[in-house]
């Protein structure tokens, strides 16, 4: 029998029985529980958490979703679709994988894409290897409290030399139930040699409900494979938002993320990265957007393992009203990654007195050959740039919009599909009205 | 059209404009020119309404609006466009679509319709032949990695486009060598026209070669010292403008 755990976590993990019944599951999940009784609840002492309480995220006493909401048509979709975008779509609601919602269509040979959970009741050999393969043992808390709960998400697997040309959207949509529910889905994702795949992450609800999602994505790029990535985080304005992202990349990859962060209450998304072959490069792109009432925390771990391996990352933040970021960024280099070129960009725009934003971008550097660079301002909106744009006729307010908009367009133009683009730069152009 | 009385204006504890006065009548184009420090650039920021300047007498009066009780963009949409000595970059903001932005921003205050995208674009194209420029600017974020030569045709194709009534044009020439300088000069001098007059501020005469003033003021320490025809920015440039001091001190 396990502890309980702090702070009626262990109600975070009150999974359905009804899932696979597989020795090797069960035990990674009691492992997991394991490790976590013995920890302390992350808190403010610990750097990782400086500047992020939990508190109001437990006083919430989430617990976890017990049966899979079936009431959901297909037109309840029509509002958070997005018009002229077309993919292979697989819908998760609350959690769990939901096809008769999604829209798979047909997929090329050496694709498999499907539901975790599904996958583990028919082929479950194929995952033992590869389930928590990028996580490992982490020490991450609440990736950990995800793996105690595992249940199910999402499983991409593109075989050795597999070209998928539409994008893979995973449309992670949530339902506010009677009291305030937690989902915890694991999805996982393993591109092959030479394998390439975009996937389009999106974090949705229906109304503007309370509940906690935290999710943890696996992935594993083979050598020569390219991951083109974007998430779009934009769930309700009363949600909270835990995410774990872990990459692993093997020679000469290519992974790409874009990290688009606009709703939540409370968001805290981890994003750690490791080169494993030389030559890999991993760029990471983010805009968040954190107004009245928003916390949005973001922790980069980006670890330059082995030699001659690349990494970018560039951040943006815009902050409203009271609205509240943090930015803690860190590139490791390890004493044998020489010829390693990384570079950390953290730039962030005040629109008011009472945003606050804590940015830590860091290099720890044990390598003596590298090209490492990093970077962090924190500014207000040009006088001189809106004095340009007044003096052509143009009002404060929309002079103000544009500027805001074109700081935010040189993430938002990275984006690789117009409808997405599009998409994502109306919800912007909405939140600075 | 402008009427300037009396002004005076602070930049700080500093004054910088001790009394200026300025008559410019339809279609009138007058040379501002005078020496480093003189004034004129505040001049150009306090007519357009650029923050960081006190006024603490006198008036400026466009049309019978009191300018320096507008905002900038009001002092826009009445029809005053100032070319800047140094066009601000605007990272991430697309050309067209700014342009679009401030010609409607115009047209809507005029109480005009928007123009479709179509018409817009026409527009564009046969202001850009003007300038020598390329489309390709279109696409480009407003200023951002332009040489300083493109920066300043960039104005005078603003200007073009916006069709302003009064044009500031302040040290158009700084930073311009001899060819661009010809074409700058050419694009404004196809914008004159009985409607609009200009006020042309410069250091040197050079610029005055192409675009021939009908008066020439000579600003020193915040106040207008002399005022004559275009034969005063030969004067000047023959005499430079150490002369100024000593007339000062008589």
């Amino acid at each position: 029998m396990n502890a309980p755990l702090h702070s009626g976590l262990e109600y975070w993990l009150n999974a359905p029985d009804d899932g696979p019944d597989l020795a090797w599951l069960d035990e990674r999940r009691h492992g997991a529980r394991a490790r976590l009784s013995a920890r302390a609840l992350p808190h403010s002492k610990q750097e990782a958490w400086r500047y992020t309480s939990l508190k109001s995220l437990l006083e919430q006493q989430f617990t976890a979703i017990d049966e899979p909401l079936s009431a959901l048509q297909p037109e309840d979709l029509d509002t958070v679709l997005i018009p002229g975008f077309e993919s292979h779509r697989l819908v998760l609601v609350n959690g769990r994988y939901a096809p008769e919602l999604s829209m798979l269509g047909e997929l090329p040979a050496g694709v498999r894409i499907g539901g975790l959970r599904d996958w583990l009741q028919h082929d479950p050999e194929s995952l033992r290897g590869q389930l928590d393969a990028a996580l490992g043992d982490s020490e991450a808390f609440f990736a950990t409290l995800n793996s105690a709960g595992l249940d199910d998400g999402l499983v991409v697997w593109l075989e050795r030399g597999a070209v998928l040309e539409r994008p893979i959207e995973l449309i992670h949509l949530s339902v506010g139930l009677d009291e305030p529910r937690v989902a915890q889905p694991r999805h996982l994702v393993h591109l092959e040699a030479g394998a390439q795949a975009r996937l389009i992450e999106r974090y949705v609800s229906l109304g503007e409900a309370l509940y906690c999602t935290n999710a943890v994505m696996e992935v594993v790029l083979g050598r020569d494979a390219v991951l083109k990535h974007e998430r779009l985080q934009m769930e309700s304005r009363n949600a909270f938002h835990l995410s774990g992202f872990y990459l692993l990349q093997d020679e000469n990859s290519r992974y790409s993320g874009i990290n688009i962060g606009l709703g939540a209450r409370w968001a805290r998304t981890d994003l750690n990265t490791r080169f494993r072959g030389e030559q890999a490069e991993c760029v990471l792109h983010g805009l968040y957007l954190a107004g009245d009432g928003q916390l949005l925390d973001y922790h980069l771990d980006v670890e330059h393992a082995v030699p001659n391996c690349r990494s970018e990352e560039n951040f943006k933040g815009l902050l409203t009203g009271q609205g509240r970021a943090v930015f803690d960024g860190r590139v490791l280099v390890a004493k044998s990654a020489q010829k390693s070129d990384a570079a950390m960009s953290n730039r962030n725009l005040m629109l008011s007195e009472q945003a606050e934003i804590d940015t830590k971008p860091q290099l720890e550097i044990y390598a003596d050959d590298v090209r490492c660079s990093h970077g962090t301002t924190v500014g207000q909106i040009e006088p001189e740039m809106l004095f340009y744009l007044r003096s052509r006729g143009i009002d404060a307010s929309q002079a103000r919009r544009m500027l805001c908009l074109g700081f935010a367009g040189e993430v938002i133009d990275q984006l690789g599909v117009e409808a997405v683009r599009e998409h994502v730069a109306a919800a912007v152009g909405q939140r600075l009205t | 059209m402008l009427s300037v009385k009396g002004l005076r204006a602070n930049v700080g504890d500093k004054e910088i404009l001790k009394g200026l006065d300025l008559e410019i009548g339809p279609g009138e184009v007058h040379a501002i020119m005078g020496p480093n420090g003189s004034g004129k650039s505040t001049l150009s920021h306090v007519l357009s309404g650029r923050d960081g300047y006190t006024v603490t007498a006198g008036s400026a009066t466009f049309e019978g609006h009191d300018l320096l009780e507008l905002e900038p963009e009001e002092r826009a949409q009445l029809g005053l466009f100032l070319a800047f000595q140094y066009p601000v970059e605007l990272p991430g903001v697309n050309n067209t679509y700014f342009l679009k932005a401030a010609l409607n921003s115009l047209r809507k205050a005029r109480g005009e319709p928007e123009l479709d995208a179509v018409a817009f674009l026409r527009l564009i194209k046969e202001k850009l032949k003007i300038l020598h420029l390329d489309d390709s600017l279109l696409k480009r974020a407003v200023n951002a990695g332009f040489s300083g030569g493109e920066k300043k045709r960039n104005e005078i194709f603003q200007m073009a486009l916006l069709e302003p009534k009064f044009a500031i044009l302040d040290e158009t020439d700084s930073g311009l060598d001899i060819d661009a300088l010809r074409v700058v000069a050419e694009g404004v001098n196809a914008l004159r026209s009985p409607e609009r007059s200009m006020i042309v501020v410069t250091h040197y005469q050079r610029l005055l070669d192409y675009i021939q003033p009908d008066y020439v003021h000579v600003l020193a320490h915040g106040r207008i010292i002399r005022s004559g025809g275009k034969e005063l920015a030969l004067e000047l440039e023959e005499k430079g403008y150490g002369w100024i001091d000593a007339e000062l001190a008589a």
